[in-house]
């Protein structure tokens, strides 16, 4: 390959230059918002410099969107990974290459999806009265109302459920495919001392593919935060504060209730520096 | 072993079955009059009617919003490919001490929360008077495209074999000429899988559309989420048909992204 080429420069300067005026710029004017006191409804403002992120901590609201945030990634980070790796591994053991072929195909659909879609699609399917979802329990109840989205204790399941849906079965075709690159010899190694078709998959396949899973679960981890639409068009944060997350409260202070933007950034602010300390620690351990 | 070989068939099938079964119900629903979407009892057998489809796409809303996407998310995806591709490729082929950032840097983009985003972005929009424009949308739309596309890329350029390319070189091709003649045709099935996947992202894309719009730039995905928020007479047979009119598009790509993952995992076992 020859060394002196003007082609990295002419290919990689001008998209990271935009990358980072794209990025930056947001970024630092969120933090400029956070620090003055502005609000939609007017365009006079002043420094308040970290008066929004003291009122913060003693929000009620906001605490309970942080607890509720942390409930909803730790529900879905999990939940995700045990179906993936369950219908993975079911995948991997009883399904003929055919079938394999064909459930991977049905298990992507619900991830191409639009949020919007099918946070639709389970909301129809939650209905009390006329739910898909409902049904077998009316049916078993003899008309009993169960109505999984107004209840404070199983609202948050009830979302979290369609974006396992989703995540959950998209991620069992990437388990299967990793177990597909698998070297058959430790595999065959095991059985021939007996071991179990379980003991097989939790001793010896899934530690091989620790790497791979870790980075999954990374990515879930990500992708949990983006739940906004999921929530927005199933509950909007209800019943109550129940189904509130960060973005969700952020989104009703600074444009729904109030109008305060500046306090709306600040959250999205203190939101912004917990992930990307987070994940940049988590990054650099997964790569280590 | 048997029985444990039905019930783990039996489980398979029943998530295969749920995985589509809600989407087919959608549709079914899209094809009823309200009397037989508000039963008690499930409805299987019912006249069928377009009445809700052809509604939908009567709508100046809905083809406003159609037009929108359309128009948002397909320019953003172009630029997303003339900056996005020839820049991975650089990363991936020209390897110096920073290709290692630039990766973290494109991956971190993914770590800032919309809501963080979105909210400076009206701002800005607001005082340069693009509030509510598609240009705006657009612009924001390729930061997703570019750091997508470029992220997907780099490992496609990496796995095009490099003697292919030193062969060009040996012929007289120049650095450009080896990347529109050989790289870009060898890895184009894993960048098309590639450049499908940020087209589905951005397609998908909910909050920033929410807050960057009001009226003028809405996208399908807003306006289908305003059809559910007419009062108490809920249009059911209405909003089953525009679920499924948003979720065709994306649907589309489900062959394409299904032979990316295989392209995928097939060069990490070689």
């Amino acid at each position: 390959m020859p060394r002196r080429s003007s082609l990295p420069v002419t290919f990689v300067v001008p998209t990271l230059v935009i990358l980072l005026i794209l990025s930056m710029v947001p970024t630092l004017y969120a933090i400029i918002i956070a620090l003055q006191n502005r609000e939609l409804s007017s365009t006079a403002y002043s420094w308040v410099w970290f008066s929004n992120f003291v009122d913060l901590f003693s929000d009620r609201r906001f605490l309970n969107a942080v607890w509720v945030s942390v409930k909803w990634e730790v529900v879905t980070v999990v939940a995700t990974m045990v179906v993936a790796i369950g219908l993975g591994v079911l995948m991997f053991e009883v399904a003929s290459p055919r079938l394999r072929n064909l459930y991977c195909l049905l298990f992507i659909i619900p991830v191409l999806l639009p949020r919007v879609s099918a946070a639709f699609v389970w909301k129809f399917a939650y209905h009390p009265l006329y739910g898909i979802a409902t049904y077998p329990y009316r049916l078993l109840t003899g008309g009993l109302i169960f109505d999984p989205l107004s209840k404070p204790s199983t609202a948050l399941f009830a979302v979290a459920s369609v974006d396992v849906w989703q995540w959950g079965l998209f991620f069992a075709v990437i388990v299967l495919k990793l177990l597909e690159t698998l070297p058959p010899q430790p595999i065959e190694a095991a059985r021939l001392d007996h071991a179990r078709r379980w003991q097989i998959h939790a001793y010896v396949t899934l530690p091989m593919l620790k790497a791979p899973l870790i980075s999954l679960m990374f990515v879930k981890m990500i992708e949990s935060l983006r739940s906004f639409d999921l929530i927005y068009v199933m509950t909007r944060g209800g019943p109550g504060v129940a189904t509130e997350t960060l973005d969700m409260y952020a989104f009703s202070q600074g444009f729904i209730e109030s109008g305060k933007v500046s306090y709306a950034s600040a959250m999205a602010v203190l939101m912004m520096i917990a992930t990307v300390i987070t994940f940049t620690m988590l990054w650099k351990r997964v790569q280590a | 072993m048997r029985p444990g070989r039905i019930i783990a068939k039996a489980v398979l099938a029943f998530a295969g079955f749920l995985a589509v079964f809600p989407l087919l119900w959608t549709a079914l629903n899209s094809l009823k009059n309200s009397v037989d979407i508000i039963t008690r009892v499930p409805r299987l057998v019912f006249t069928p009617t377009l009445a809700n489809i052809s509604y939908i796409l009567g709508r100046d809303s809905v083809i406003t919003g159609l037009y929108n996407s359309v128009v948002a998310c397909g320019t953003a995806v172009l630029i997303g490919v003339v900056l996005g591709l020839p820049a991975a490729y650089a990363v991936a082929r020209y390897p110096n001490r920073w290709a290692g950032d630039i990766q973290f840097f494109v991956l971190s983009l993914r770590f800032l929360p919309p809501v963080a985003v979105a909210i400076p972005l009206m701002v800005i929009w607001l005082q340069l008077g693009l509030y509510d424009t598609l240009p705006a949308l657009i612009v924001t739309y390729s930061l997703l495209t570019i750091s997508v596309i470029m992220w997907l890329a780099i490992p496609a350029f990496q796995a095009v074999p490099k003697e292919i390319e030193e062969a060009a070189f040996v012929d007289g091709y120049g650095a450009y000429a080896v990347f529109w003649r050989i790289a870009l045709p060898v890895a184009a099935r894993s960048l098309i899988g590639a450049v499908a996947f940020s087209f589905v992202l951005v397609w998908n894309e909910f909050l920033i559309a929410l807050m960057l719009s009001s009226s003028n730039a809405k996208t399908l995905p807003i306006v289908a989420s305003e059809l559910s928020q007419q009062g108490m007479n809920v249009p059911w047979g209405i909003l089953n048909a525009s679920v499924v009119l948003l979720s065709l598009p994306p649907l589309l790509f489900l062959g394409v992204l299904s032979g990316f993952l295989n392209s995928v995992f097939r060069q990490k076992k070689t």
